[in-house]
């Protein structure tokens, strides 16, 4: 499903954020991605979610190699990856509901086909009261579900989050956790960053951990 | 669950672009207009002047009346004139009068013999093979089937067309440019959320399609206020050409709506394409 061989990344003619990265991700994983902050976890899942090409290697997604993509395949390519963003990356001028249903929007679905499995994403993460909120109205732990909402709602086959529990508090975190375990038994491969090592820890589950932008264990290919 | 733009899209830009969109159009009905007006005319002009001919025979060169003949026998016997009629005295004077004034010593003066032709519009005589002929029988007889007028109405009215073209093409320009403008600095203000959306799986023309909406709608409002005030201020000049005759008259009627219809069409498609060709190109230069 994620195939990396031998990735390397860097911003523009900066240093390396990423170097010899090789791993391989197989359908229906849970694996987590681990780092202090600026190890480049990030960085590894926009490369994920196609906002960025190595530097250096390949990497596969779908058995197909990213950088042949065209932007048309990019785009398609994204509708099966549901991304839930550190900063949230919702629309402000849409209400909760309206920014769950994105996803589905831009793949031309009608409303009347989504509405239904909106109200009832919002409803599993707990939002089902405050569907008609913008997003400047709800508490960083609100967004983060929208974000968890809107990343799952088109039924993708790869879930990313990038530091989904990193602005909430342990109870919500728990929960939140508890979404993508859930999301996980579905079928769904995930890939999980965080910088919380008691989390990666007691869920026990494959780690790829970035040191200073190295690969070290994990599910190493 | 009530479906928002997903681009907010600012009104007071929208205006403005309206108001050039209304402007420009204005302006294209106007080219439109003398362009339609100068080919009317140019029309008019040839219409009354095809289909008939003149030989002129100057008083000076003697006996008229004998030349007078042999041209009508002359004439008669060409292939594609239908008749030939010398013009009498009193019509000869009518002619003249008004550069001479109704002088009744006008007789008195050698006034030119004038013939008027008939001539077959689907098949005129060959002009230099007729003044050939009547230079072979009477000195001093011209034969004048209009042509060098019918000429140059016509390249007048090509000429006024041809700047009616260029001030259509202006206008599209025009339009073009402010909804480029336009369209990067929407695009500009709002990458975040351009890159939301691709983000959300959108393709690049899905992203163009939010704009071409909403610019085919600022051309549609555009468009259809610069005809209205267009065929408004357009009424009001025909009312003042049918007071004072030195205007010209627009004739607004039949196609003048069809006329209209295709400026605010003009108007949209421009904005439309204007708008797609940029959001496509700058989404894939990189945005």
């Amino acid at each position: 499903m994620i195939l990396f061989e031998n990735v390397g990344f860097r911003y523009g003619r900066g240093p390396d954020v990423l170097q010899g990265l090789s791993f391989d991700v197989p359908d229906g994983a849970f694996t987590f991605i681990t780092g202090a902050s600026g190890a480049g976890k990030s960085s590894l899942l926009r490369l994920l979610y196609l906002d960025d090409l190595p530097s250096a290697g390949k990497i596969s997604l779908f058995g197909r190699d990213i950088s042949t993509l065209t932007r048309d395949e990019i785009a398609w390519f994204r509708r099966r990856i549901g991304v839930v963003f550190q900063d949230f990356r919702l629309l402000d001028h849409l209400t909760a509901a309206e920014n769950v249903a994105l996803p589905l929007r831009v793949a031309g679905a009608r409303e009347v086909e989504y509405r239904d499995n909106v109200a009832e994403m919002l409803q599993w993460v707990g939002l089902g009261g405050q569907m008609h909120i913008r997003p400047p109205q709800l508490s960083g732990g609100e967004k983060q579900r929208v974000a968890i909402a809107r990343a799952v709602v088109a039924s993708p086959d790869i879930i990313l989050a990038d530091e989904p529990t990193g602005s909430v508090d342990p109870e919500m975190a728990e929960r939140i956790m508890q979404l993508f375990m859930e999301m996980n038994r579905l079928g769904k491969t995930v890939v999980f960053a965080t910088h919380d090592a008691d989390l990666v820890k007691r869920s026990k589950k494959p780690t790829i951990d970035l040191k200073s932008g190295t690969s070290s264990g994990g599910v190493a290919a | 669950m009530r479906n928002s733009s997903l681009i907010p899209f600012r009104s007071g830009g929208g205006i403005l672009m309206a108001l050039i969109v209304a402007a420009m159009a204005f302006l294209a009905c106007f080219a439109l207009a003398g362009a339609l007006g100068a080919s009317k005319l140019a029309g008019a002009w040839t219409d009354g002047l095809s289909g008939a001919a003149t030989v002129r025979i100057g008083a000076e060169e003697g006996a008229p009346e004998q030349q007078l003949d042999i041209v009508l026998d002359i004439l008669k016997s060409t292939e594609g004139v239908i008749d030939a009629v010398p013009l009498t005295e009193d019509e000869v004077a009518a002619l003249l009068e008004p550069w001479f004034g109704a002088a009744p010593e006008l007789s008195d003066l050698p006034a030119p013999a004038i013939v008027a032709v008939t001539i077959d519009s689907a098949n005129e005589p060959d002009t230099s093979i007729v003044q050939a002929r009547l230079d072979g029988a009477a000195t001093g007889a011209v034969y004048d089937d209009h042509g060098e007028w019918r000429g140059r109405a016509a390249s007048a009215a090509h000429a006024v067309r041809s700047v009616a073209l260029g001030a259509l093409i202006v206008c599209a320009l025009a339009i073009a440019a402010v909804v480029i403008l336009s369209v990067r600095s929407g695009l500009s203000a709002q990458s975040a959320n351009i890159a939301t959306l691709r983000l959300a799986g959108a393709e690049d023309r899905y992203v163009a399609g939010l704009y071409q909406t909403r610019y085919f709608w600022l051309g549609l409002i555009g468009g259809i206020v610069g005809c209205i005030l267009a065929l408004g201020a357009m009424v009001s000049f025909d009312a003042l050409s049918t007071v004072s005759r030195a205007l010209p008259s627009l004739d607004l009627s039949g196609y003048w709506w069809f006329l209209l219809l295709g400026v605010v069409v003009f108007a949209v498609l421009v904005c439309v394409l204007a708008a797609r060709i940029t959001v496509l190109g700058t989404l894939r230069r990189g945005a």
